[in-house]
């Protein structure tokens, strides 16, 4: 049997995508069997996907430069690219700050959130700058298929992964596509 | 009307020629896809949804009119394409993430979206930030959802007749906007709230339902406004499984109303601040003290004979008002003036017929607004018929029109109003001098609007305005503020749902059931019989009055109507 490797990543996000993923409960181990191998997820705790993944799944907005070559370096080393849930496929809740500019997005959330005191906005090297604004995936990368929703059902991502599995194109629709 | 031959899906089809491409589709059952068309409005052709091909070329299917020789196609890869693109650009020109929105599962933009397989944005939305008004009591418009499909415009000025709505600038940078861009809240709006009723998206909030409940989640009651006695068709949202109303909707199929409210029946019923009676009391010598049905019946049958008068005001139903009649025989009477001055001459269709309109002493806007609703979309509209409005105090009216006269100069309003051939007066209450001067005028026709909602149901029960005393008084109805005034002296029981001061000195307070959680019919002005059904269970230790009278009287409802 043929292994369908599936990666998947955690961009800006709540994880809901990720759990709405685990809630698929034994269809799991189906998918599983049925050749599914989780490589680089949050699940796995892997973080880099290896060369020819067959799958990457996307959960979340690009909103930092570091996502930026996350999801550029999925769409390099993966063949199919899901992007799951509306912030991955819309933008969603994050580009509610898309109407602000970043310096008082930063200076709201480390400075002058009311339980603050002396706050400072972080500048490590290790954690990424924010984009000017938040963008859904397939503005920085081209996506193969999208699972709207917030989050999208268990029965939505057991759909497409299946029908992946087996070789056919899915086609969301009725209690499938739903947008929140 | 001629009848052509076109070609409809390959089909050859004989239509009508006056129709659009949409309705032929609509009488074949093909699905076309529309937004901004809506049944009662004129088509206008905005959004483009509906496009369909014709020998290579697309048109708007429901503008376009059918003529001979159209080869009509509504489902080729052309179509398709179009359409979907023409979606994409509505979603993408706003702000249309469903996440945000409560109107999220009520939303026509949804709809059309799910039925497209729309699965991402092809275009980069949330680029620009919009006005969200929330200066208005009853409405939000959050101009960040809205598609400018006019629907809001057009219900406004077509069906309300008010014209508060419109827009300002052009292609994407169009806005709704109220009278000259000024907040709702400040605007000349009426509240009829008809534009939230027909917004396709979540534009147009009524800000009390927003949160209540989706029309999923409801059950939909068809009943009958009683507020004032022209009995609009409305449709009551009760969320399912719970006994709370969430919104109250006019119903586009009603023959009086044609799905237009005005303030007092979509919003004011809700918003109802009037204290209840929770229970019935009974009054001795310290105060009040709460009193069962059972006593009320002992108390009530005690007091019933030859020295009791029963009163009743216009709130009644016509079930109640006979079961009161079957219990007190001839002595019942209105609280009320219930007599018209001078007898309506015409009705609502020759309303909406009129070349001219002389109001007189009535704010239509503020006491009868869907009648209100009749006259301004003619005045205002293409029709361009005439309004006449005779009053001393403030008239809403008189921002409309020039033609204002104070009583003193009624006959100025006549000689005016001369060259037009069809005028309808209306009216509601008139002093003697006004109503002589009027019955002169025999070319005229007069509507006359009823002082109660059955007002006409009383007159047609023989029930007069007088005043007979009694050793006992009975009251019946809402409007009870002057009957202690009227009989000091006798053993008053009064049969009310709203609190009364303890100054009133009431002997016997029977709380009884009030607004949705009541149901009978009335008459309204034209002397049609409505039906009103209930929408609520009452949660109060509240009496029907039916349910009294039927004790009272031995009979049942269905025994005497």
């Amino acid at each position: 049997m043929k292994k369908v490797k599936v990666a998947s990543v955690w961009c800006e996000g709540c994880s809901g995508c990720h759990m709405s993923f685990l809630d698929m409960d034994e269809r799991l181990v189906e998918l599983i069997k049925e050749g599914m191998e989780l490589t680089a997820t949050p699940i796995t705790d892997l973080k880099i996907p290896e060369e020819g993944t067959d799958v990457g799944i996307i959960e979340g907005a690009v909103g930092t430069d570091h996502q930026v070559e996350d999801v550029k370096l999925f769409r390099e080393r993966c063949k199919f690219i899901i992007a799951i849930g509306d912030c991955a496929v819309f933008g969603g809740i994050p580009t509610m700050r898309n109407y602000i500019p970043v310096k008082e997005v930063l200076n709201r959330g480390y400075i002058e959130t009311e339980s603050t005191v002396n706050g400072k906005i972080p500048t490590s090297n290790e954690l990424g700058k924010l984009l000017p604004r938040v963008l859904a995936v397939n503005e920085v990368i081209k996506v193969d298929y999208y699972i709207p929703g917030c989050p999208p059902s268990a029965d939505a991502i057991y759909y497409v992964i299946k029908e992946l599995i087996e070789g056919r194109v899915p086609q969301l629709s009725g209690e499938l596509l739903k947008y929140d | 009307m001629e009848r052509i031959k076109i070609k409809f899906n390959g089909n050859e089809v004989e239509v009508d020629s006056g129709k659009t491409i949409l309705d032929v589709a609509n009488e074949l059952g093909i699905h076309i896809p529309t937004l901004c068309n809506f049944e009662p409005l004129a088509p206008k052709g905005y959004c483009r949804m509906c496009v369909v091909e014709d020998r290579g070329a697309l048109k708007a299917s429901c503008v376009t009119p059918v003529a001979a020789g159209m080869e009509i196609q509504t489902d080729t890869p052309l179509v398709k394409e179009a359409r979907y693109i023409n979606l994409q650009l509505l979603f993408g020109e706003r702000n249309h993430y469903c996440m945000y929105c409560e109107s999220s599962g009520d939303c026509e933009l949804q709809d059309l979206g799910y039925e497209f397989g729309l699965d991402h944005f092809d275009f980069p939305p949330y680029e620009r930030k919009f006005l969200v008004d929330n200066s208005h009591k009853f409405l939000t418009i959050d101009h960040n959802r809205c598609i400018l499909c006019r629907r809001c415009i057009r219900a406004c000025s077509e069906l309300a007749g008010h014209f508060v709505l419109g827009e300002r600038d052009r292609g994407f940078n169009t806005m709704i906007i109220a009278d000259v861009d000024v907040p709702l809240g400040e605007s000349t709006c009426t509240s009829c709230g008809l534009c939230a009723q027909i917004c396709p998206t979540g534009t147009i909030k009524d800000k009390r339902a927003a949160y209540l409940g989706k029309e999923v989640q409801s059950d939909i009651i068809p009943s009958t406004c009683d507020i004032c006695p022209l009995g609009c068709g409305i449709n009551v949202y009760r969320r399912s499984g719970s006994n709370f109303i969430i919104k109250v909707y006019g119903d586009w199929d009603s023959p009086i109303n044609g799905g237009v409210l005005c303030k007092l029946g979509r919003y004011s019923v809700l918003y109802d601040e009037r204290k209840r009676l929770l229970a019935s009391k009974i009054r001795d010598d310290f105060g009040y003290r709460k009193i069962d049905f059972d006593g009320v019946l002992k108390i009530a049958r005690s007091r019933i004979g030859d020295d009791a008068v029963a009163y009743v005001d216009g709130s009644l139903y016509n079930e109640e008002l006979a079961l009161i009649k079957k219990v007190f025989g001839n002595n019942v009477y209105s609280i009320n003036p219930v007599e018209p001055p001078i007898p309506s001459s015409t009705d609502l269709s020759g309303l909406s017929k009129a070349e001219g309109y002389i109001v007189i002493g009535v704010d239509l806007n503020k006491d009868y607004g869907v009648v209100g609703s009749m006259i301004k979309r003619r005045v205002l509209g293409e029709e361009k018929a005439k309004l006449f409005v005779v009053d001393d105090g403030f008239n809403s009216l008189t921002s409309i029109t020039e033609n204002v006269f104070t009583f003193k100069d009624i006959e100025q309003a006549f000689d005016k109003a001369k060259g037009l051939k069809d005028v309808v007066v209306v009216f509601s209450a008139l002093s003697d001098t006004i109503r002589d001067t009027l019955t002169k005028r025999g070319e005229l026709k007069y509507l006359w609007l009823p002082f109660e909602t059955n007002t006409i149901g009383l007159i047609k029960n023989g029930i007069k305005y007088e005043m007979k005393s009694g050793k006992n008084v009975f009251f019946f109805g809402k409007d009870h503020k002057k009957i202690r005034e009227r009989f000091p002296e006798a053993f008053v029981i009064c049969a009310t749902p709203f609190e009364i001061e303890e100054t009133e000195k009431i002997d016997l307070l029977i709380a009884t059931k009030d607004g949705f959680e009541r149901e009978g019919t009335f008459y309204n002005l034209e002397g049609k019989s409505l039906k009103r059904n209930k929408a609520l269970e009452s949660e109060y230790n509240v009496i029907d009055v039916i349910d009294l009278l039927s004790e009272l009287s031995g009979k049942t409802k269905s025994e005497v109507i």
